[in-house]
Order: C-alpha cells, then structure tokens, then sequence
C-alpha cells in the first residue's frame, strides 16, 4: 500500500525546475520571437507562395510516409511474428536494421546512385524504407504480447485468419501502429539532411537555406514557428492515443504462444516482399556506400581526419549522454517516486523537445547564447545543451522505467536488513536502475553520433564529427570523400541499435 | 515477557487519521496476527512497528527499549526487525543466495554457512540458491523473503499480508512453512492479513482493527467464540446474528432456547450463533414434535467436506445457514428440525 | 533478460572508457589560450576548404602563426560575424563572394586595412571603403550538356534563361551566396524592378540544387541541359576525373551581360579581433605574391588576381570576360535575399 504522501524535497524540486527550464529554452524562444517580430513582418514572411508551397511538400511528404510506414511495418511485423515465414529470427533482425542507419546515409547512398530519387516519389520511398521501423518494431512487440487466446476465440466463433486479422488482431495493434507512425511523423518534420540531399524542400530545408542565407534572421525563425506548430499538431495526437492506450499486464510464467498462420503458397511472395524491404532499404544503400569506398575516384581514405572525427563524435555522444542522463534523473526520480501536479508539469516540459527539430533547437540556442551569454556561444558547453534539450525525452523514457523498476519497498525492505542511506543506494538502487538508465544513455549516445543538423549550426570552432564531415564533403559532390564517415557512423551505431532492439524485444 | 508494546499510538495522513490510539502487546516468541479489512491501518501500524513512518503521537517499544515515541526515533537499519513485503519484493537484480543474505555482514555473507540454514529453514532446496527472484515461483518467492528477514537473526519479524498474492493450494501450504520457520527460529511475528481464516489458523494471538482502532486482541479460538462486537463476529467468520431474550444463563430466541456464556447481560439482546453450532437433527416425520424448531431446507451448497444449507424457520421465522457434514446433507425442500449445540454470544441488543 | 541487461551495461561501460574525452580539446575558445610566443587565428573561412587549407598552410610555414578554421556560409557567416559583434572570436573573414563581405562592412564589423596591403592588388577588387580587400575571383559561367543544346540554342544572355522555352531546363543553387551574388549582379546592372520580374521567371523556369557541383552532375547527366555556375566547378572535374563534366561545355556570356559577372572572394581583419597584427598578416599573405602563387597554382581553379603573379593558364584569361564594371561595395545580399524570398526561390 503505497501511501506515502511526502512533500517534494527542495534540492530535487530545484533541480527539476532547472532542468525543466533548460529544456524549455528553444520553445520559449520560438513564443517569444515570433512575438516580438511583430504582426507585420510576421505576415510578410509567413502569408506568401512559398510558404504554402513548402506546407504542401511538408504535408503530403509527412503524411504519405506516415501511411506508408503503418503498411510496410505492420505487414511486415505480421509476417514475422505470426506466420511460417522460414528465417524469422533473420527477418527480424534485418527489418530493424535500418534503424542504425541514419536517414541521411540512405539517401545518399540512393541519390548518388541515381538521380532520378530525387523529387517527391524518390523522397517517399527513401524516408519509407528508412523510418518504418519505427513501426515494426512496436508492432512486432504488440503482436508478441497479444493474447493468444482471443484469436482462439475468434475462431471458434467461426472467423477466419483474414477475418480474426482484421477485427481482432488489428484492433489491438492500433495503439503501437499509431504510436510508431506518429512517431515517424516528427521524425519527418525534424528531417533535413536525407531530404535536403534529394532535392525535397519541406519547412526544415528551409529553414536551414535561409538559416545560410542570413543567419538566424526572422525568415527562418517565422519558418522555425510554423513547423513548431507542425510538430505539436502531432505530437498532441500522440499524447491523446498514449492517455488513451491501455497496457494489458503482462501475466507471469512463459506466455503461451500461438499456432503460426500457415503461409503454403504465398510463402514466396511474402519472401520477395521482405527481400524487397530489406533491399530497398539496406541493400541500395549499404551497397552504394561499399561502392564508393572501393571505387570512388576522390577517396583518399583521410585515416587521419577519420580518426579525429571519429574520436569527436564518439566524445561528444559520451559527454551528451552523461550529462542528458544527468539532467533526466532527477526529474525522472521526482515524477516516479512523488507523484503530483507539479512533478508531472516538470516531467511534461521535458517531453517538449519531442516537438522540436534539432534545427529549431538549434537557431534557438544560437540566439539566446549570442543575446544572453556571449561567454557560452560557441562552446562545446552550447552544442551539449543543444543535445540533452533534443534527447532528454529519451533519456527520461529509460530512465522512468528504470526507477519504477526499482519501487520504495525495496528500499524499506534493505533499511530494515539494516542498511544505510548511501548504502542501500550502492546495493540496491543503482545496480537496479543502472541497466534501463545505461540503455537510456546509450540511445542518447547514438542519436548524437548521427546527429547532422544541430550539429552542422552549434559545432565551435574547429570541431568536426563525422556527421559534419560527411555532410560537407556530400555537399561539394564528392562521394567518394563522404562514404568513410558515413561508413564509419553506421559501423559505430549498428551494434549498439543491434543490442537495444534485442533488450526492447526481449523485455516487451 | 513482552518483546513489543504499542501505547495510544496515533497516526494521520493530512486530513485523513489512519490509526487512534492502539495499544498491543506481542509477547515474545508469540505469533500475533493484525486481522482488519483493507484500509484498517493495519499496513500503518506494521510501517511504524518497522520505522519506515514515525507516529504522531504515542510509544513503540521493543522489549525495554523504546524504538518511537516524544524524541525518540531509531530509524530502522537500527531496529533489528525482520520484514516481509507483500509479494515478497525481492531484490531482482541478485540471486536467491544474495538476496537471503543482503543484510547479513559482509563475511557471513561469503561463508555460506548461514545461507544453508535458513534455505533448510523454509524448506527451499539447495539448488534454489543460484536462481534469480523471476525464475520462481510465487510460494517459493515468499520463503525467500522469509528467510532473507530472518537471516540477521531480528527481534522481531513483520510480515505484510505475505501470502495475499499466491494462489488458494500454495497459500496454505506457503503459510504453514512459514509459520514452522519462525517457530522453528524462535522469532517474535507481527502478520498483518485480511483473511481471517489465515489469522486464527496461523496466530497465537489474533488482534482485529477496524477504521484505525485495535477492537479486540485475544487468542484466536476467544476472538472466534467471544468476540468483542456483532461487526467483529461477523468478520472473523460466518454468523447467524438472531434477537432474542437473556434470562438467567439462557436465551430465548427463533432458534428456541439457547445457553449463553455465563455473565451475559439479562434482557433484550443479539445473539451469535456460528453455522456449525446449528444441527440438523432429521427429517421432520421421523422426530418428535417437542424437540427442536421447524424449518424448511432451501439452498443447498455442497463442498465435498461439508455444506451450507439455507434453512427457511417455519412458519415464518428469520432464515439461518447451517453447516454440516458432507455425509449428511439434506434435499432441497425437505422440512427438517434443528438443535442449537453449545453456547451463543450475546451482545446488549441497545449497545452496538 | 538477465543476460541481455548486462550485456548492454558492458557495451556503455566500454564505449565510456574507449576514446576518451577526445572532442573536449575543441571545446574551448582558441585563440587567446594559444601558445606564449604567437597566437593563434581564428579564421572564419568561408570559402572552399581545401583551396584555404593550402594558403594558410603556406602562411603557417612563412609564420609560425597557426590558424583555426570555422567553415561556413557566406551570409551565414557574415551575419553571424554581425550578431557576434565584439564578442566575436573571428580575427580574419574569408568569403567566396564580395555580399557578405559589405553586409559586414556596413555594420562596421572590419578594421581598416592597411594601404600597402591594399595596393597589392588591382583597384577594382577593393572597395572605396578600404575596409577588405579581394583575394581571388570567379567568373560566372553557363554549363550546359553539349549533346543536348548547340552552340546556336545558348542563351545570349542570362536574362533570356526566363524564357519559356527554357522551363525545367535549366538549374540553379538557390540557396547558396554564389548563385544570390549573381543575382546581385543582375540586381546592379538591371534595377530592382526587373531582377524581380528575372525572379519570377526563374521561379517558373528553374530546378533548385544543393549546389554548384549538382547543377553540374545534373547539366552533365542530361537532367537538365543547363545551369547557371561558376567556372571552377568545371575547371576542377575537368581536371580530376571529367565524372560530372564530361558531357558538359561552358558558355561565357561576356558582352558586360549580367551573367559575365565575376565575383570577388573577400578577405578582411575583424575590428574585434584581439590579434590585429597576426590578421592583417594573413590578409596580406592571401593578397601578396606567394599568397596569390598558391592560388593561381593550386587546384582551386579560382583566378589570381594580383597583377604580379600570372594567372592559371588553363583558365580562360580574366581580360576576355568582359564582366560588367561593377562597384564591389554595391553588391547588395540583404536586398537579393529579400527579392528572393520574394520571388519563392528562398
């Protein structure tokens, strides 16, 4: 019987609130910019044909991909986890690999192959096949979980696999479908560097041009506040289904599963379909990048540069994920263990940055360093913000779950076995949470490898990643000088994303 | 001698007062069990026994030193006390043998000696030692909480409705090792449950709350038999509450006239009389008409061991449910007559 | 479960301890935390790296003053150098194009230059305020896929790209200073009014690129049949490999046509600089004689401009142009940007 009401300890309130206004910077500058560049310049910049035709490329790009990827990765989960498709472990492996591949590769890969990627269909199929795993993953998870039993049921009411797929099973797997293709949504608001290669202009390319063009001036920054807009549009569908999605608890002992669904005859369709999948989105573009390495006329294999870079990326991940680990704790602690209307507030705020592209973050964090602290502007110290304020939300998912795994009676239970304060923290807490919290931080530590877009605005002076590095080369044409550093970034996220779709599968 | 001994213990939630003014005594080497309905305070009470809340007002001893009270708190890594959660809540992140041995010092912990004692203690095998908490069973999970509260050997043990969570056929069988195991260990046991059958089959002394109050404290069979309100016998088991009058030693009531426990008080009163006192004594034809009340059988339910029968007193008395052998069981519709065996409680008809 | 957990503490546990803290070193500001002896420059390069590494490679070695690159964008870096403003830890601003280089002089962001510097090269490449100088230059060229369109069907000049005939035919990078200096050009021959019409059209007529170098590989992979770039891009692949330029022609429109235009790459010491010596040094090494041998020997394919040095031979030699006479200080960014915002390009 967990009634304890405690007051929240001051220290941690504190330092909640500190973190919560640190991630409501970029947000707060978007209100208070777009406030104060008055109604008329604001009218100028936003109300002519370019905005409506960026809007246009913007919605038909995010939606068109939304469904898309609901398709691809439902089916696809479907075939996986409950059919007799031969080589399931495979597959499923292979169809969440494109998530160790940033988007930007895989467009590369596809663009500097063909031209012909370019434009909207080539835009749709390269995001597709790089963002639905977004979706598979959680539906895959979703059909595991799933109650054997009520397709049972179904069946013996008469309904046949068709029939129980659609009025049973996909009921159920709404909420993770939904979930993952409003999750792919953000991820394509946020998109630059994959469609600014594909010659795809939506709100974030924009931004980034005029950003180019002028700086952080109020053309970009009017942009920053509709595709702000954008974003939270999404983001408040994505909060209404999670209020609304109901976990079935998971019942203890091995879950029974279920007779697979016997594909016979469409056995090698389906297989050519995945094969399809996999290739489009890992084979194009893995083997264009293999293609470049080996015969590109401009390789010169910098090993130096590599090395450097390779050590930036790998630093700034490492410091990024310690200190956006750091600013999550106490926040995820507070909303877990002191629940309330002003924890929950400050755990929301840090949930904001899910509606915030890294380019807005970005322009944000330049203004308000330049305005506000010129002494900061321009230091690793800016870019590290910039990183936690992007991926705390990741960082506090890992983090909540993990504290939860680890509730106050256990800590009562060693108090009583006569352990102290720090004591049972070393025993029992830490050892506890240390496994969710290190996954959180690893999520972190990948998100910032192949990060590109924050990355390219907040870098000081004489930082280069791999991502920046990349990107510059890409933009001069050369292939051959790009492809070991996005080689390099796949190799460095590949294992690690390998690893935690394993832990999310094994644990869901 | 008294191992523990609460005094006007009060404790309140903001508005809400969850104990006032309980007093208990737990004699050593006793098992005593806390038996209330959920929200009682009975959990509250088991938290301040524990040190993991402080009262607002009164003292908690253990033996003669006092553990709460006016200036005095000793927090509890300093309490001694042994503490089983409800669902055992073993720490997941170590095996069976860590987990047993957690607050044992950091030496014994490596012997492994003790480790052996206490798994024999809760009759767990050898090979348990080297699971992890997910890879056992409910019942299993629960004498590894026991014998981890019972490794530092504490002055007393407090379990916190250990066996809510296991199933009707490990529930009995859990609840009886554990109660070897502390015997065995000559532990001094606070149980906190809401199932009274738990109570009074396990406890040397039951000890019943209600709405933050202590009611009644007593053996179990008195607790059943005398118990200290109409609301108290109804909880700690089946009863058939009848109105009736108290003269000299006996009652007149429905049921006839039954004998009352001596020092009841004379007039209009409330009478309890337990299932399995009513007998049935035959079919209506084949007794005498002098002996015993009438009634008809309604629902009959059977449990292999025994049943409950509904009787309908005729001609148009109150119903009562009797319990009675499973070889004896009469049809549905029968009109049977029933005896009162042994002595009914009776409660002031005005006090309640 | 168990297992996986521990084995993903590993993985964190040993990326931690792998590389060490590497990416701290760039951390902070350099510059003053330099060397006792000689400071160390900030250089805010907005020009092509490479092309810039070599230079400043040579004045290193001339020196012993070491340089750090911040790379950019023209006006990205020009505005940024404005919003900085004395708190800027730029000590020298290189661009490829002359706009960013007056949106700064405007706000007064350079330190005069000094007048044997100024002299080293012709008149035309500083401008009246003597605030920068020009350091190199590039002349605007027409690529166009020489299987597709024969000399005869060229356009005569790049304000007849807006005609109809030329609609998803021809490419630009709209987005990047070289392309809006061109349009400043347009903008200083032919007024506002008729830039503005020139936009429009441009809007209709035009596929928008990356860059330079995709109009390029898109003119020489038939794409499109033409393209408004600079000549290096050509000169450059040209002299590589051909990949991206082996289908593809220049046509110089001379004629003082606002698309002969030739740009001025500016070099200039930021006021706010704390190592005025040190910059002005380098602008003089870019603008002297080993600077601007570097240059003309180099693999950049930009034109040299001091008069000392003879440019490279394999260009087209900057007398032939016949670019407009144009002020360097009246290029406008600020106003072009706007004219294309306007016009839907941005």
């Amino acid at each position: 019987m967990g009634r304890r009401v405690a007051a929240y300890p001051p220290l941690l309130l504190a330092a909640c609130v500190l973190v919560a206004l640190v991630a409501a910077i970029p947000l707060a500058f978007v209100v208070g910019y777009t406030v104060s560049t008055g109604w008329d310049e604001a009218w100028r910049l936003l109300v002519r044909p370019r905005i409506g035709e960026l809007l246009v490329n913007t919605a038909r790009l995010t939606l068109g991909c939304m469904v898309l990827t609901a398709v691809l990765g439902t089916g696809a989960a479907w075939l996986v986890e409950r059919t007799t498709l031969p080589g399931r472990r495979i597959w499923n492996a292979l169809l969440a690999a494109p998530l160790a591949v940033p988007a930007f590769v895989t467009s590369f890969g596809w663009v500097s192959l063909t031209p012909a990627v370019e434009g909207y269909w080539g835009a749709l199929l390269i995001v597709t096949v790089s963002y639905y795993p977004l979706v598979f993953l959680p539906a895959a998870a979703a059909l595991r979980g799933l109650d054997p039993a009520l397709e049972e049921t179904a069946r013996a009411l008469g309904h046949g696999p068709w029939r129980t797929f659609l009025r049973v099973v996909l009921p159920q797997l709404r909420p993770a479908v939904l979930g993952g293709s409003l999750l792919v949504g953000l991820h394509l608001l946020a998109e630059f560097g994959a469609l600014q290669m594909l010659r795809y202009p939506t709100f974030t390319t924009a931004i980034f041009d005029q950003y180019e063009s002028a700086f952080n001036a109020p053309a970009a920054n009017m942009l920053a506040t509709v595709l702000v807009l954008c974003c939270a549009l999404l983001l408040t569908a994505e909060l209404r289904l999670r209020g609304r999605r109901r976990y079935a608890r998971v019942g203890r002992g091995a879950a029974r599963s279920l007779e697979p669904v016997r594909l016979r005859g469409w056995t090698a369709p389906a297989l050519v379909a995945l094969f399809a999948v996999v290739a489009l989105a890992l084979g194009v573009p893995m083997g264009s990048l293999v293609h470049w390495l080996v015969v590109g006329a401009s390789t010169a294999f910098p090993v130096a540069s590599l090395v450097t870079t390779a050590a930036t990326s790998i630093g700034l991940g490492l410091l990024a994920a310690l200190l956006t680990t750091a600013l999550a704790l106490p926040v995820a602690w507070l909303s877990v263990r002191y629940r309330g209307s002003v924890s929950t507030l400050l755990e929301r705020s840090t949930y904001v940055a899910n509606a915030l592209p890294g380019i807005v973050v970005a322009l944000a964090l330049i203004t308000v360093s330049i305005r506000f602290v010129p002494s900061a502007y321009q230091t690793t110290g800016v870019l590290l913000v910039g990183y936690a304020i992007l991926f705390l939300p990741r960082a506090m998912v890992s983090a909540r779950a993990a504290i939860a795994q680890a509730p106050p009676v256990l800590e009562d239970v060693a108090h009583s076995l006569g352990t102290r304060g720090a004591t049972t923290l070393r025993r029992v807490i830490l050892p506890l949470i240390a496994p969710g919290v290190g996954a959180g931080a690893a999520l972190v530590f990948l998100a910032v490898v192949t990060e590109l877009t924050a990355t390219l605005l907040l870098a000081p002076i004489g930082t280069r990643t791999l991502a920046t590095e990349f990107w510059s080369h890409s933009s001069d044409i050369a292939y051959g000088a790009a492809a070991p550093y996005a080689a390099l970034m796949v190799a460095i996220s590949a294992p690690a994303t390998y690893l935690l779709t394993r832990r999310t599968r094994n644990t869901s | 001698m008294t191992a523990l001994a609460i005094r006007q213990v009060t404790k309140s939630f903001g508005p809400v007062s969850a104990l006032t003014g309980v007093d208990l005594d737990v004699p050593a080497q006793s098992f005593t069990a806390v038996l209330g309905p959920s929200g009682c305070g009975k959990t509250t009470l088991l938290r301040l026994i524990a040190g993991f809340a402080a009262p607002d007002g009164g003292t908690i001893a253990f033996g003669d030193q006092q553990v709460a009270g006016p200036g005095v708190f000793v927090p509890p890594q300093r309490r001694q006390v042994g503490y089983v959660p409800q669902e055992g809540a073993l720490f997941p992140h170590l095996d069976v043998a860590a987990n047993i041995t957690f607050g044992l010092p950091r030496a014994a912990r490596r012997s492994g000696e003790r480790l052996a004692e206490l798994l024999d203690l809760v009759e767990l095998g050898r090979d348990v030692a080297t699971r992890y908490p997910h890879e056992l069973s409910g019942g299993q999970q629960q004498r590894v909480a026991l014998a981890r509260a019972l490794a530092p050997k504490p002055s007393i043990v407090l379990l916190d409705e250990p066996f809510s969570s296991l199933d009707a056929a490990l529930r009995l069988g859990t609840a009886r090792a554990v109660a070897q195991a502390l015997r065995a260990a000559n532990a001094t046991a606070v149980l906190v449950t809401h199932d009274q059958d738990e109570a009074l089959s396990l406890a040397d002394q039951v000890a019943v709350m209600r709405s933050g109050r202590l009611v009644q404290a007593a053996a179990p069979d008195v607790v059943y038999a005398s118990p200290a309100d109409p609301a108290v016998a109804a909880f700690v088991g089946a009863a058939v509450l009848l109105p009736g009058t108290v003269r000299g030693g006996t009652a007149d009531c429905a049921l006839g006239a039954v004998a009352v426990a001596p020092g009841a008080v004379e007039g209009a009163a409330h009478l309890l009389i337990r299932p399995e006192q009513i007998r049935i004594l035959a079919g209506s034809d084949a007794v005498p008409a002098a002996e015993g009340v009438l009634a008809r059988v309604g629902e009959v339910a059977y449990f292999g061991h025994d049943a409950t029968v509904r009787l309908q007193l005729e001609p148009s008395g109150p119903e009562v449910v009797a319990r009675v052998m499973g070889t004896r069981t009469p049809a549905a519709g029968e009109r049977v007559r029933l005896a009162v065996d042994g002595v009914a409680a009776a409660f002031p008809a005005n006090g309640h | 479960m168990r297992k996986g957990r521990r084995r993903v503490l590993a993985i964190v546990a040993a990326l931690a301890v792998a590389p060490g803290l590497a990416a701290c070193g760039g951390s902070d500001k350099s510059g003053s935390a330099g060397s006792p002896e000689k400071a160390t420059l900030t250089l805010y390069n907005a020009q092509h790296e490479p092309m810039m590494k070599e230079l400043v490679d040579g004045f290193t070695k001339e020196t012993g003053i070491k340089v750090n690159f911040r790379n950019g964008k023209d006006s990205e870096m020009a505005n940024q150098i404005v919003q900085e403003g004395a708190a800027s830890p730029a000590d020298v601003f290189v661009t490829e194009n002359s706009p960013a280089m007056t949106l700064v002089d405007s706000k007064g962001g350079f330190a005069k230059l000094d007048d044997a510097t100024l002299a080293q090269v012709p008149k035309q490449y500083v401008p009246s305020t003597g605030n920068w100088m020009g350091f190199a230059s590039r002349s605007t060229v027409f690529a166009y896929n020489s299987k597709q369109l024969t000399k005869e069907q060229l356009p005569a000049s790049i304000m007849d790209i807006t005609q109809p005939q030329w609609k998803g035919k021809i490419g630009v990078a709209a987005a990047g200073a070289d392309f809006q200096a061109i349009v400043s050009a347009v903008l200083a021959v032919k007024g506002e009014a008729a830039t503005a019409e020139w936009l429009k059209g441009l809007k209709a007529n035009a596929k928008v690129y990356r860059g330079n170098g995709a109009v390029m590989k898109a003119v020489n992979d038939g794409e499109i049949s033409g393209g408004v770039i600079y000549h290096y891009y050509w000169v450059n692949d040209r002299a590589e490999s051909g990949a991206n330029s082996a289908n593809t022609e220049l046509h110089y429109f001379g004629n003082s046509d606002p698309g002969a235009f030739v740009s001025v790459s500016g070099a200039g010491v930021l006021k706010a600089s704390k190592h005025q010596a040190e910059a002005r040094q380098l602008v003089k090494y870019l603008t002297g004689k080993n600077g601007q041998k570097i240059l003309a020997d180099g693999k950049s394919g930009e034109y040299s401009i001091s008069a000392e040095v003879p440019t490279n031979p394999k260009l087209k030699p900057l007398g032939e142009l016949n670019a407009p006479e144009l002020d360097v200080a009246k290029l406008n960014g600020p106003k072009v940007v706007e004219l294309m915002q306007q016009a839907g390009l941005l």
